[in-house]
């Protein structure tokens, strides 16, 4: 029964392949936005200290403080070499490493070396601490300042230009992270939507596989209850053939000698049994119409109480040794609703009373009107109806724990309850276990108009 | 004349023999140190354990090879107590260094830089290296600032 069974391993795959390549899209879309953050993070460490234009500060102030230390109102030896070194020394940083290549990239690399050799060229600690040396120190440092000067500015706009582009950069790389991380939130939102809609699809085929296997499960009960059905109605029906079969070969035994006695001894038990064959048909036939909407009723105002005194004196007929009682109130006790159906009920109720008790107890019917409804109440002292039993008292086939096998079809009760429901009526019942019950059919009563009519 | 790498540019090659003499003083000691304040020739610095430092810095291409005293044994050397070090470089600039700094890294006083000693015509005498290779904290410019180059005083504090 492979339709029927649980969704298989390939049909969730099924399910949540879509999800695989969204997930890599998830996940892409933010290592994307991971690996671009840490770039920019690295570019930022970076540009952090370069620090150009501090270096070209301290080039210009050193060759300023070389300027003054050389001007020909104070010069002091200790001093000039001092400013001559700082001088010096931050020349060389100039060009050093990465100082060096920011100014070749300026073209300003030749410059500074031009400067250096300059200076060099009197260096007061090669050529002695003169005068003229000094002199010539200050016209040569006073003619460096424009060019350290327009190192500078140049330094200044690059630098500038550089942060300008930096942070262009930067704003450029933001915007991809901020676009990456959307992009991964909508995808988280697709996935839990893929998510939910696979839920609610395997949820879907859990349920689909559950109706289906209660379906099955109808079928086999309702297969079960055909054969039980068939089982019930031939051996309902076999019983009183085989009596009429035995009534009728005693009877061809004796041949002539057959007596009025014996014919009318043989005739009560064929009536009677020809009558539970009767009976059973009917019931048969009227669930078989009811189950397939073809039963026919011509609804119209019945007078209750004589329609349980047509049943009572049939079943006197019937049962000559019971005590069958009816008493119906005064006033109308008009229903409407189907003379032959509610002839039925009421007669299957009298059966069931008669059935279950004891010879020796009366049977009492009771027609009465209540509210908008005509109501017949069977009334027997027998054994009641077990609690366990009550709950299932209409089911179709359902025979109380204490009924003998094959006793009834379980069918009677059953039936009466759905013509009477069938009628706009119901079947109620109180019973007193041990003592006895009260069946009572309800059913509405007729208009005024249609009773007038009557 | 020395041997000099080709990287110092002319003037690297000219400013050699400008080297300070051994017994001049190039460092003063002042604040809480013993005997404060005390100068130091390049010889009382020599003196001290010499170690060797290979780092990249933030100013020169690839990994020059320093060599130097540890600021720790220096400072130890003259019972220096105190949170801080301000060091003061040739042309004033200043910068407070955490005594912490010298007990968590070998922070060295770098005299010498690829076999050859540090010139003031260059970052010299003394330079204040961090091994800023060894521990990827040191590669942020909070300490890059700490690197005073032609130091000349500590004042401890």
């Amino acid at each position: 029964m492979t339709q029927h069974s649980a969704p298989s391993q390939q049909s969730t795959w099924a399910l949540y392949a879509p999800f695989v390549p969204v997930l890599l899209v998830f996940l892409g879309s933010l290592v994307f936005a991971l690996a671009k953050s840490s770039a920019l993070e690295r570019d930022m460490r970076i540009a952090v200290t370069q620090n150009m234009l501090w270096v070209v500060s301290q080039t210009q102030m050193e060759l300023m403080a070389l300027t003054l230390a050389t001007s020909p109102s104070d010069r002091d030896a200790g001093r000039i070499t001092q400013r001559f070194d700082l001088t010096l020394s931050r020349l060389n940083l100039l060009q050093q490493g990465p100082q060096a290549r920011y100014l070749e990239d300026l073209g300003h690399l030749e410059t500074v070396q031009g400067m250096t050799a300059a200076l060099l060229a009197l260096d007061p600690q090669e050529n002695g601490n003169r005068p003229e040396l000094y002199a010539d120190l200050f016209r040569l440092s006073e003619s460096l300042h424009p060019e350290v000067n327009r190192i500078a500015n140049d330094v200044m706009t690059t630098d500038w230009d550089k942060a300008a582009a930096r942070l262009d950069a930067y704003r450029g790389t933001q915007r991809l992270i901020i676009l990456a991380v959307a992009f991964a939130f909508l995808v988280a939102l697709a996935i839990s939507w893929i998510v939910l809609r696979n839920q609610r699809k395997l949820h879907l085929s859990e349920l689909r596989h559950l109706r289906a296997s209660s379906l099955l499960e109808q079928e086999r009960d309702i297969s079960s209850m055909y054969r039980d059905f068939a089982a019930l109605v031939s051996h309902q029906l076999r019983t009183p053939l085989s009596l009429i079969d035995s009534a009728m070969h005693r009877l061809a035994r004796k041949g002539d000698d057959v007596t009025a006695k014996d014919v009318t001894e043989r005739r009560v038990i064929i009536g009677d049994a020809i009558g539970r064959l009767t009976r059973l048909v009917d019931t048969v036939l009227l669930l078989a119409k009811l189950d397939n909407d073809q039963l026919e009723a011509r609804f119209s105002p019945i007078a209750m109480n004589a329609v349980a005194q047509g049943i009572v004196d049939e079943a006197q007929a019937r049962h000559p040794q019971r005590v069958l009682r009816l008493s119906s109130t005064d006033g109308p006790l008009m229903a409407r609703g189907d003379l032959h159906l509610a002839g039925h009920i009421i007669d299957n109720l009298v059966s069931n009373a008669i059935r279950y008790s004891d010879a020796d107890t009366p049977v009492e019917l009771h027609v009465f009107a209540q509210g908008f409804e005509v109501a017949c109440a069977v009334t027997d002292l027998g054994q009641g109806v077990a609690p366990c039993d009550q709950p299932h008292l209409f089911n179709r086939y359902y025979r109380g724990h204490a009924q003998k096998a094959g006793d009834g079809t379980g069918l009677g009760l059953a039936l009466a309850q759905e013509l009477a429901r069938f009628q706009g009526g119901r079947i109620s019942f109180e019973t007193w276990p041990g003592k006895g019950s009260v069946f009572t059919l309800w059913l509405p009563v007729a208009r005024q108009a249609e009773q007038v009519a009557s | 004349m020395p041997t000099l790498r080709s990287g110092f540019f002319c003037l690297a090659l000219l400013s050699a023999p400008i080297a300070v003499a051994a017994d001049q003083p190039i460092l003063t000691l002042t604040g809480a140190v013993q005997d404060a304040p005390l100068t130091l020739s390049r010889d009382d610095l020599l003196e001290l354990p010499q170690h060797d430092l290979v780092t990249s810095t933030t100013v020169t291409d690839g990994t020059p090879h320093f060599e130097g005293f540890l600021i720790r044994d220096l400072l130890a050397a003259h019972q220096a107590e105190g949170e801080v070090v301000v060091a003061r470089a040739l042309n004033d600039y200043q910068m407070e260094i955490p005594l912490s700094d010298f007990e968590e890294f070998d922070v060295i006083g770098a005299l010498s830089m690829d076999g050859a000693p540090l010139s003031p015509r260059d970052k010299g005498p003394i330079w204040i290296v961090y091994p800023r290779d060894d521990h990827r904290e040191l590669q942020d410019i909070r300490y890059d600032t700490r690197w005073v180059w032609q130091l000349v005083s500590l004042h401890v504090q």
